[in-house]
């Protein structure tokens, strides 16, 4: 295991100077790989297009059903009322989703938007399922260029999305343009254990269990391996943090959920 | 009772950051929201009810929590989160107290007892309680699309014999110990009768002795 350990830090390209370099040179992480912020879009495509039908079940296997509580957390921090907008960016197959569509009411209304349309589509036959269609809309939008007008909603949520967003910043900055003031933003993402055991053992799951599962259950561990490197690569919380305060957003906080390795930061636009 | 409110969600600092932490909130929220829900998909008699209660949100805050519990209603589900911050109705109380709370005579004596604290809408609280009435669930039909009718058969036999033994059972320990108060404990000798019957003895013993002396004095005369 120890060794399995070092062998995976060794893989990992340091966090902060990859960033720099990228800055620079026009070119990005996807995993631990660098590409060229033209490919990373279409490479993050292709492991959600395999994904997207087992999404769901994964995320139960993988999490072992945490991930609902980090979402109803999620709502709970939201302050959603209803007759609000929400948009839940990369929202994927919908689980915030269907929440906030109940707790906005019939005069609110919940766009769900996903750059990956295999994503979308599991999403919206999910949700139509479930009955939940007079409040819901749905838009393939890239998070980086959002197409709606500025100060549009109330609260914007991205769960387990900002890492697979080929420009952070862009993306944010975006987000910031399409709140309305007094909106809030909540980012839901992996982050980095507090605890250094916490921190090793997470490492050894990842790296070890994580692709093992995807090969068994959705038959395709490259994309979990993508996971697992892409998670270690997102900025940790203060970093995260700093870049909602560079593009604006105001009162940002965050809250470190199961030790860190899942954090919620909130930013405010006044 | 609103210093029980805030003094329920603001003490223990420690303990609610390691709540937090492990999501303690959002995982009862979840069972909780789950349960009722079923529940209800199980009721035989209709939830027709709950239309009147559409977008109203009932929160109860429970002396044995740290947080809240905010129930909403939307179609004919029931969503359940920590946040009060759209209560219609707020009622603070405990576990004990909320088993009373569907006896509407009982509200304003515990109201005057100080073991209940309503704010908002009373009516939307009995409506929610009538809801929790209206539940009745057919267990016998619901096993047997699981196990089939005659184990379900079989299983209601066997509960139903010992739901009978252990009510005997229940019964009779309360007919015992009701005979024990009432008869046999008058007929317990109590500790000051003991001591009291210790100090005659005693008394005895020593008069005893005194005359066993004045015996032997005499015979020695």
């Amino acid at each position: 295991m120890s060794t399995q350990e070092h062998s995976n830090q060794a893989q990992q390209p340091n966090n902060d100077h990859a960033s720099t370099k990228n800055n620079a040179d026009n070119s990005t992480h996807f995993g631990f790989k660098t590409v060229d912020k033209s490919e990373k879009a279409s490479m993050v495509a292709g492991v959600f297009h395999s994904v997207a039908k087992q999404y769901d079940i994964m995320n139960d296997l993988m999490s072992f059903g945490v991930h609902r509580l980090w979402k109803r957390f999620t709502i709970d921090a939201s302050g959603v009322r209803p007759g609000n907008k929400v948009l839940d960016l990369a929202g994927g197959t919908g689980d915030l989703t269907a929440k906030f569509s109940k707790l906005v009411g019939k005069e609110g209304k919940v766009i769900l938007a996903d750059i990956n349309s295999s994503m979308l589509n599991v999403g919206r036959d999910k949700l139509r399922d479930k009955g939940l269609v007079q409040n819901i809309e749905y838009v393939q939008a890239n998070a980086e260029y959002l197409p709606f007008e500025d100060n549009t909603f109330d609260i914007i949520t991205i769960a387990f999305g900002l890492r697979n967003v080929t420009d952070k910043d862009k993306a944010l900055a975006s987000m910031y343009r399409v709140l309305k003031p007094g909106g809030r933003l909540l980012v839901l993402e992996f982050s980095k254990p507090e605890h250094e055991l916490l921190n090793k053992a997470y490492d050894f799951y990842s790296f070890n269990i994580l692709p093992k599962m995807g090969e068994l259950v959705a038959k395709d561990g490259d994309s979990y391996q993508y996971l697992a490197e892409s998670i270690r690569m997102h900025p940790d919380q203060e970093t995260l943090k700093a870049m909602m305060d560079n593009v604006g957003f105001e009162q940002t906080s965050y809250h470190n959920l199961t030790g860190g390795v899942v954090a919620l930061h909130k930013g405010y636009k006044f | 009772m609103t210093e029980n409110l805030s003094n329920s969600l603001g003490n223990n600092t420690y303990q609610n950051k390691i709540a937090e932490q492990l999501m303690l909130k959002q995982a009862l929220a979840l069972v909780l929201e789950k349960i009722i829900n079923k529940a209800l998909s199980l009721n035989i008699n209709d939830n027709t009810d709950l239309n009147a209660l559409h977008n109203k949100c009932f929160t109860i805050v429970l002396a044995e929590l740290n947080f809240p519990l905010c129930f909403s209603v939307y179609q004919q589900q029931i969503l359940v989160n920590s946040v009060a911050d759209n209560s219609d109705c707020t009622i603070v109380t405990s576990l004990k107290t909320l088993k009373d709370f569907q006896k509407n005579q009982q509200l304003t004596e515990l109201i005057k007892q100080d073991k209940l604290d309503i704010n908002g809408d009373l009516k939307l609280a009995q409506q929610f309680a009538n809801i929790a009435q209206n539940l009745t669930i057919d267990w016998q039909s619901e096993l047997a699309k699981h196990i089939g009718d005659i184990a379900t058969y079989k299983f209601s036999r066997v509960a139903k014999v010992l739901t009978d033994k252990l009510t005997f059972f229940k019964n009779q320990v309360q007919a015992d110990s009701s005979e024990y108060i009432v008869h046999e404990q008058k007929l317990v000798v109590t500790k000051n009768q003991l001591d009291n019957f210790y100090q005659q003895v005693k008394q005895v013993s020593v008069q005893t002795n005194t005359l066993m002396q004045r015996l032997d004095a005499l015979a020695k005369k």
